[in-house]
């Protein structure tokens, strides 16, 4: 097996210096001469038809220099894969952090006040809440237009359900009948959060027709798509520069704010800035981690082969589609899980409700999906008197084996990860009666995707990169001198990055899908690749050489074998003039399969280069009050090659850490008329250094597809941890809890019986 | 709208403003977080107490404990007579919020925000503290039964400033322990508390005070609790008698963090494993502090 070349010792990541010191900026810490502060007035019912809106007493308030409604823009809908929402609510609100009117005011507190002095009548609607419900016949429609909107052409809607999947193969309904033992389970998951430390802040700036936005966002080439179709401007005229980004978690994806405080800024003919507080950071983004409900039912022989699998789930998404129209197709596939099972019938219906819209938090659906689905694997073990790990052990995914539609799977390494996690857990060892170990395995795709990116040659031998590319915090963007650094032999900390400025960089989908390294990390190589070629050929001319026989390292470049032999790099710079690349690499296709059967197919009907992961959790349940402490979380991934051994590790501690609380006290609250209950921090209970368990973190490295054979990293670290976390407290307790988040009172209900 | 901040730099400046109308502001835990949340707008006028002198000192003494109102919760955790004799007062400082918290929120602010889920209520209820409050008229003493008069509100007169707390010293053979139910081990705020005080003359139980936290509109003492272990000699069925009690004096409410069946039920749990750990405290036995994480299934 070859060996990657990883980040040589010293590599420091170029961001991390302002970060931890503070002399960071952020989008909230920019300012500009004559800039003016933008606020929102927000639904005051979570379903309720606009009658009138007076905007009289706000445009007379001294200090307020803009007023818009939605009658002020273009008629105009946006969504990724239904269009059904407007920058402005127009005609009809949706949810409680709809956005009615925007205000700009010169001090924010004129601003808050004008926006309370907004006159909205309205008659009140039915809402619904209940995601489930929301699909029974005679349900009040959230979107009665939805047959007439703009959509892709593979969405399959119907009533409240915004999107219907399926997931076939083979004929599930005879082989369940056929099995010798059928297990049945029902599991719901809560809404949940991604709560970035930085709430989301904006700043648009006018100069003649352009517009530069200034926003902490995930997904900048997104938002200036969005901005320039919501008010149909060219994408030329609009650029998006994301200052360092605060953390995203998938929170930041998707347009969000940009065009209305763009347009503000031009009404305003003024820069304008928007900071949103810690509650509209809960309340009114359009991406949270969806509530799912939902049923197994597992056909299975008693020596443990998985010969049928249904399942069903409904998702909540909540009032619009946004990004997230792809959550039921994905949901499907992880109802399935990295398992060989014979026959399979999955289908999946993504709901509207009157609930805050749910879109991509890392991994999203994954985490609640796997909770449920793990839960019920352990109770398949339990059916036919199985250990757990054991029956995972006959029916994981290997090489050759096929997928939920026949995909035919690589070298993939999930058996690795399962046995490395069980033994790092120390897996059937003796513990106290209130303690026990719990396993989960699970799964996350690498997007393909295109991206592009330039590499230059500086006269000193120091080198820049530009790309397209989004660093949310990940550090994946900060690891791409290791890339240039190795393909041209000079020291990575000497090569900087420009990035998170959509008009100097070429096209990237952003800081989403795990795909930064997949996509991005192969156009800077390709990039990269070029000025090699340029270096090399002018030094075979200087040498005397044949290139093939030359080499790049060191800051120079030399016979390999005959290092005296060598020219610096600095000196083939100032020969050629100016060094620099392109490149996009080649985008990779999905995998193919059988996917004839399948409904709904948005490109997830099969996973490219899977990831991998098992993490079995070491926990202690106080039976007395249900509080549940996990002592140690033990994790094995399979993300191919492992590039930058501490970055990759430092996500896997982040997103153990983020499962913990996903687990266990996290989870959005709603009242019966959709509003959250607890949008802030006090009572949406994030995990603290103090709860945080010991994590033990390892690698199982084959080759991928990616570049240097890299798979994605930062999502599937959070994707097993509440179901091993789950199958831990179901063995103290002897039940299993069907609730997620596994709060202290659920725990103890559970215990109870 | 006129809006003032003033920082006084001795009581009576401090006195003279809120006469005049202004609120007093400490460490700022409640007023500014309760504001930041819309739980309550900042007043209009403001007055800084923090840098008045002579308000941060814990005197001891054999009479008692004196806490001067700028005492933080800090302070408290690191002293190491209220370790050894108020032992449930450092336990329920000791989990005040965060580590942020503790640094910068006073005992004055904690007693007059008046909130019944305060962790140090219950402490200073059981040891019998009275807050001394003083205006430009006088000063007066009162007991923090007699202050508290409901959730987030007290009898004093809005001239007046909290300047101490005295707390009398406990008999010998006392021990005491304050527990907290607890989701998670920082940034808490009580779900079910409650706090023992006992005193032990060889195996009887000759005083006992039992008071609960966040189950009823003011943090209470509950009689019956403590006479089912008064006279007994501490075993478990008086234990199981004096939980039961305390469960059945809880009024809770169901609200995000936990129903009311829950809390009932949990009153009952989190009282018998604070009246174990202040008994064991009273035979000479070592509970760590802060008690309720180590009561907890925290290892």
């Amino acid at each position: 097996m070859a060996t990657v070349e990883t980040a040589p010792a010293g590599f420091v990541r170029q961001d991390g210096k302002e970060k931890v010191t503070g002399t960071g900026r952020y989008t909230a810490d920019l300012t500009f001469t004559g800039m003016a502060h933008a606020k929102f007035r927000y639904a005051d019912h979570s379903h309720a038809k606009i009658l009138k809106i007076d905007t009289s007493k706000a445009k007379a308030l001294p200090g307020v220099v803009a007023v818009l409604t939605q009658d002020d823009l273009p008629d105009v809908r946006y969504g990724g894969f239904v269009q059904d929402r407007y920058l402005f609510a127009r005609n009809t609100v949706r949810f409680e952090g709809e956005i009615v009117a925007g205000v700009v005011g010169v001090t924010e507190e004129i601003a808050a006040e004008a926006a309370r002095l907004i006159e909205v009548e309205y008659e009140p609607l039915p809402v619904v809440t209940d995601f489930v419900a929301a699909m029974e016949p005679g349900a009040t429609l959230i979107h009665p237009d939805l047959p007439s909107y703009d959509k892709d052409e593979n969405i399959v809607a119907d009533g409240n359900t915004m999107a219907y999947h399926t997931i076939v193969k083979g004929d599930a309904e005879t082989a369940m009948a056929g099995a010798d033992v059928v297990v049945k389970s029902h599991y719901v998951s809560d809404a949940s959060q991604g709560v970035p430390i930085e709430p989301r802040a904006v700043v648009a700036q006018w100069q003649g027709d352009k517009v530069t936005i200034w926003s902490s966002t995930q997904v900048p080439y997104a938002a200036r798509a969005g901005v320039a179709q919501t008010l149909q401007v060219p994408e030329a005229n609009v650029r998006v520069v994301v200052p360092l980004l605060g953390g995203g978690f998938g929170a930041k994806c998707d347009l969000h704010f940009e065009g209305q405080v763009a347009a503000l800024a031009r009404a305003a003919q003024r820069p304008v800035r928007l900071v949103l507080s810690r509650e509209e950071e809960f309340t009114i983004i359009a991406q949270r981690r969806e509530g799912i409900a939902m049923d197994f039912e597992t056909g299975v022989t008693r020596d443990g082969r998985l010969v049928a699998r249904r399942a069903k789930l409904v998702l909540d998404k909540g009032a619009y589609c946004g990004e997230g129209g792809f959550l039921g197709q994905m949901a499907a596939m992880h109802a399935c899980g990295p398992y060989q099972i014979d026959h399979i019938s999955v289908e999946a219906f993504l709901n509207y409700t009157n609930n805050q819209p749910s879109g991509s938090v890392r991994a999203p659906t994954a985490p609640q999906v796997c909770w449920g689905l793990e839960q019920h694997m352990d109770e398949v073990a339990a059916a036919i008197g199985m250990d757990p790990v054991d029956l995972r052990r006959r029916t994981l995914i290997e090489e050759g084996a096929e997928g939920p539609t026949r995909q035919v799977f690589d070298k993939v390494g999930v058996r690795d990860t399962l046995e490395r996690a069980v033994e790092m857990i120390g897996y059937g060892r003796e513990l106290p009666d209130d303690e026990a170990i719990g396993v989960a395995v699970g799964w996350w795709p690498c997007m393909p995707a295109p991206s592009g990116a330039y590499v230059q040659m500086n006269g000193d031998g120091s080198a820049t990169i530009v790309t397209g590319a989004q660093e949310n915090g990940s550090g994946a963007v900060m690891a791409m001198p290791i890339f240039v650094g190795q393909e041209l032999g000079i020291d990575p900390n000497d090569v900087s990055i420009l990035y998170q400025d959509t008009d100097v960089a070429p096209w990237d989908m952003g800081s989403c899908g795990s795909q930064t390294t997949f996509n991005s990390g192969r156009a800077i190589l390709a990039a990269a690749q070029e000025v090699r070629e340029q270096l090399l050929e002018a030094a075979a001319e200087q040498l005397e050489a044949d290139r093939d026989d030359l080499e790049l390292a060191g800051g120079v470049a030399r016979v390999k074998g005959s290092p005296d032999r060598s020219v610096a790099i600095t000196d083939l710079v100032g020969e050629i003039g100016t060094v620099h690349g392109k490149g996009s690499g080649e985008v990779l296709d999905a995998p193919t399969g059988d996917t004839g059967g399948c409904v709904g197919r948005l490109g997830n009907e099969t996973f490219l280069a899977p990831q991998l992961i098992t993490q079995a959790a070491h926990v202690k349940v106080d039976r007395a009050t249900g509080v549940v402490r996990v002592l140690k979380v033990a994790a094995a991934h399979d993300s191919g090659r492992i590039l930058n051994r501490a970055g990759a590790d430092g996500q896997v501690l982040g997103g153990v850490v983020m499962g913990v609380g996903l687990a266990l006290s996290e989870g959005t609250m709603l009242d019966d008329q959709g509003r959250q209950r607890n949008p802030h921090l006090l009572d949406y209970k994030l995990l603290t250094c103090s709860d945080t368990p010991e994590i033990e973190v390892d690698w199982i490295e084959y080759d991928s597809v990616g570049p240097r054979g890299t798979k994605g990293v930062g999502e599937p670290p959070q994707v097993p941890t509440a179901g091993a976390i789950a199958n831990a407290i179901s063995k103290v307790i002897g039940r299993h809890v069907r609730r997620l988040p596994m709060t202290p009172e659920r725990v103890w209900e559970a215990a109870r019986g | 709208m006129t809006r003032s901040f003033t920082s006084a730099a001795t009581v009576d400046d401090a006195l003279a403003a809120l006469s005049g109308g202004a609120r007093p502001v400490a460490g700022g835990t409640d007023l500014v977080v309760g504001a930041r949340q819309g739980k309550a707008p900042l007043p209009d006028a403001i007055v800084a107490i923090d840098r008045i002198p002579g308000f941060r000192v814990i005197d001891v003494s054999d009479h008692g404990l004196r806490l001067g109102t700028l005492v933080t919760h800090g302070d408290i955790v690191a002293s190491e007579e209220i370790r050894t004799r108020y032992a449930a007062l450092a336990d329920a400082s000791a989990i005040v919020g965060s580590h942020a918290t503790r640094a910068q929120g006073t005992i004055g602010g904690n007693v007059m925000n008046g909130s019944p889920a305060m962790d140090t209520g219950g402490p200073l209820l059981c040891f019998g503290a009275a807050a001394t409050l003083r205006s430009a008229s006088g000063e007066r003493s009162i007991g923090l039964d007699e202050l508290w008069t409901g959730p987030g509100s007290t009898s004093a007169r809005s001239d007046e400033l909290l300047v101490a707390i005295d707390v009398p010293a406990p008999a010998d053979g006392t021990g005491s322990c304050y527990v907290r139910l607890e989701y998670r081990r920082q940034m808490e705020i009580a779900v079910v508390g409650a706090t023992v005080v006992v005193t032990v003359d060889g195996d009887r139980v000759v005083d006992a005070r039992v008071a609960i936290t966040a189950l009823t509109p003011t943090i209470r003492r509950v009689p019956d609790a403590e006479s089912a272990l008064v006279g007994t000699d501490g075993a478990g069925d008086a234990i199981e008698a004096a939980s039961a009690a305390a469960a059945a004096a809880s009024t809770p409410i169901s609200d995000v963090r936990g129903s009311a069946e829950y809390r009932r039920a949990m009153a009952a749990v989190i009282a018998n494993r604070a009246i174990t750990a202040a008994l064991t405290r009273a035979r000479g036995g070592s509970v760590p502090i802060p008690a309720s994480p180590a009561l907890h299934g925290a290892s």
